[in-house]
């Protein structure tokens, strides 16, 4: 945990950007999803969340993008204090946040540069603002020579990295990518963690959901293990025991 | 915001107009066919109202005056068979330069406030002074004995020419009025009734009441067609943007993950919406034009009527209405079902 404190923004390295104080969330049916969690993770960590399915990674990461409420306990997510939030103020939240899915998520009529843009466009960026950040977005992500593309004439891999670019190119303060290795091959993966590393050494936060025990083990980032809505380990450097 | 969202969104709007072209058509299509009948309705309720004032101006009431002259006339008829057929015109001018002492029946001048034309014509002025007085025309004696005279059936009228050469003019002089709004009938024959110098009024009081009856019926008939028809205008255009929206449930999806204000994803909806009742304003106004003059073209040949409200002079007003409908249906239409999705499903933006 110490490397990634290092390597983050030092400015406000033991300051948590992430804050859950004696979470619990029970849905409308009567499911408990999480159960009296308390965590921290500070501004330039990089954390790992594992979990068989069922586990409460899918409302860990809900509750911290306020797209669910906690039934009782604090959420502190960068300086936003969840639990009192009113709904018009959550677009300005996410707006500190980039997310990347593992579907892609990336609209099919749009072209590679459009798709990132599109980002911008919504949060009232202007022209000379776009072309700009949308090119340096994509040269970070190594796609510089594919912004005219489609996605369909895009690798698994290459879509990926476009919803890197497209997380990124607001200058979030945290990165939450849900499974963004779940649809590409092994290589591909590794270098999609790479990039997020990089982007982590740069003072992002990244929090990324996963089921690959190999690049848990291989990257040695802390890791959260949640198991029946309760957290079961929460270790530094890879450790799954 | 800025030019570029703005242009963006109008853009993503015209675009998702043209992708669902189909449900925009049948949408402009149901759209067109409420604003043709909103329009019918309003024409159809503008050539009422036309026919209707020119039935207004046809009931006038008749206001009788306290005319000295008329007295004398009964007078004459008791008094004896000294006949003066010519009574009134001559009293007339008389009548001022009598005595007020009374007769052997009682009758004093002073008993009257009308004694001749100039003191009638003068009541006359007073009456169009009344708010909803629209024009006053003096009946003198003789004028209202001609005309009931010209009233009667043949035949008939013998008797009453008997009578005026036997006992001379019956009749006393009158105000013709004709009312602005015959909703205020009522009030405006007792306003006439209490200016001094009125004898008494008749009037075709049923003839106002039907009059305010049809209007009335119009305008209850046409406000429940509108509405009606606002209602179904509002649903199609729902539906349509319904469907843009699930076409569209991926673009709203990342909308929402990278922050943007519900706002800025009604947008291009609105957007989408205005345009497809625009188009239905315009459209309806040319079907609606086409249709009106067929309709008016066989109604002047073949009913020779003319007194038909022009096209032309309503033009502006319905393409007013259509393009307001249109906005109205558009905006709202697109504001109910987005706000309705966005606080359901629209949140839905990561499948974690």
């Amino acid at each position: 945990m110490e490397e990634q404190i290092i390597s983050g923004d030092f400015s406000q390295a033991s300051k948590p950007i992430i804050e859950f104080r004696g979470v619990s969330k029970t849905y409308p049916g009567g499911t408990h999803a999480l159960e009296d969690i308390n965590i921290k993770i500070n501004y330039g960590e990089f954390v790992f969340v594992v979990g068989s399915s069922g586990a409460g990674k899918s409302t860990f990461m809900k509750l911290i993008m306020r797209e669910e409420k906690a039934n009782t306990g604090i959420i502190n997510v960068n300086g936003f204090n969840l639990t009192k939030m009113k709904r018009k103020q959550v677009p300005m939240l996410r707006r500190t946040m980039g997310i990347v899915f593992q579907d892609f998520r990336l609209i099919p009529t749009m072209t590679v540069f459009q798709n990132v843009a599109f980002a911008m466009y919504v949060v009232g960026a202007t022209g000379r603002d776009v072309r700009r950040e949308v090119t340096k977005a994509l040269s970070k992500v190594g796609l510089g020579d594919k912004a005219r593309s489609m996605p369909n004439q895009l690798s698994g891999g290459e879509q990926q990295r476009v919803g890197l670019a497209r997380a990124l190119v607001n200058h979030p303060d945290l990165i939450i990518a849900d499974e963004p290795t779940g649809n590409v091959d092994p290589n591909m993966s590794y270098e999609i963690v790479n990039m997020l590393t990089e982007i982590n050494k740069q003072g992002t936060t990244v929090l990324m959901v996963t089921h690959d025990h190999n690049l848990v083990r291989d990257f040695q980032h802390r890791v959260i293990m949640l198991d029946g809505g309760k957290i079961i380990a929460d270790n530094a450097g890879g450790d799954l025991q | 915001m800025n030019l570029g969202s703005v242009k963006y969104l109008t853009g993503e709007g015209v675009k998702s107009a043209w992708v669902n072209r189909l449900m925009s058509l049948a949408s402009i299509g149901v759209l067109v066919a409420c604003m043709v009948i909103i329009g019918l309705a309003i024409l159809i309720s503008e050539n009422v109202a036309k026919a209707i004032g020119a039935l207004e101006q046809q009931n006038v009431v008749m206001a009788y005056m306290k005319d000295y002259n008329w007295a004398l006339y009964s007078e004459e008829n008791q008094a004896d068979d000294t006949a003066s057929g010519n009574s009134s015109e001559n009293t007339s001018s008389d009548s001022t330069d009598k005595s007020d002492a009374a007769d052997k029946n009682g009758i004093k001048p002073s008993d009257y406030i009308i004694h001749n034309e100039e003191e009638a014509k003068a009541l006359c002025k007073e009456i169009e002074k009344l708010d909803n007085v629209a024009e006053v025309t003096f009946v003198s004696s003789e004028e209202g004995l001609d005309n009931v005279k010209s009233s009667m059936l043949e035949g008939q009228e013998k008797y009453f020419t008997f009578l005026d050469e036997e006992y001379g003019n019956p009749m006393s002089c009158a105000a013709k009025v004709k009312m602005k709004d015959m909703a205020y009938f009522d009030e405006t024959v007792k306003q006439i009734e209490g200016l001094e110098g009125i004898d008494v009024i008749q009037s075709q009081d049923d003839l106002a009441e039907k009059i305010n009856a049809i209007k009335n019926g119009i305008g209850v008939a046409g406000i429940w067609i509108i509405a009606i028809l606002m209602v179904i205008s509002l649903v199609i255009v729902s539906n349509t943007i319904r469907v843009t929206m699930y076409n569209r449930k991926l673009d709203i999806s990342i909308m929402k993950a990278v922050g943007a204000t519900d706002a800025f994803v009604r947008i291009p909806f609105v957007v989408e919406g205005v345009i497809i009742g625009l188009i239905s304003a315009v459209i309806a106004e040319g079907l609606l034009y086409f249709c009106y003059r067929v309709a008016t073209e066989t109604l002047k040949s073949t009913l020779g009527t003319t007194d038909i409200v022009k096209y032309g002079d309503m033009a502006w007003l319905l393409l007013l209405v259509f393009v307001g409908i249109g906005i109205f249906a558009g905006v709202l239409g697109s504001v109910i079902m987005i706000s309705k999705y966005l606080r359901k499903e629209g949140s839905e933006f990561a499948a974690i």
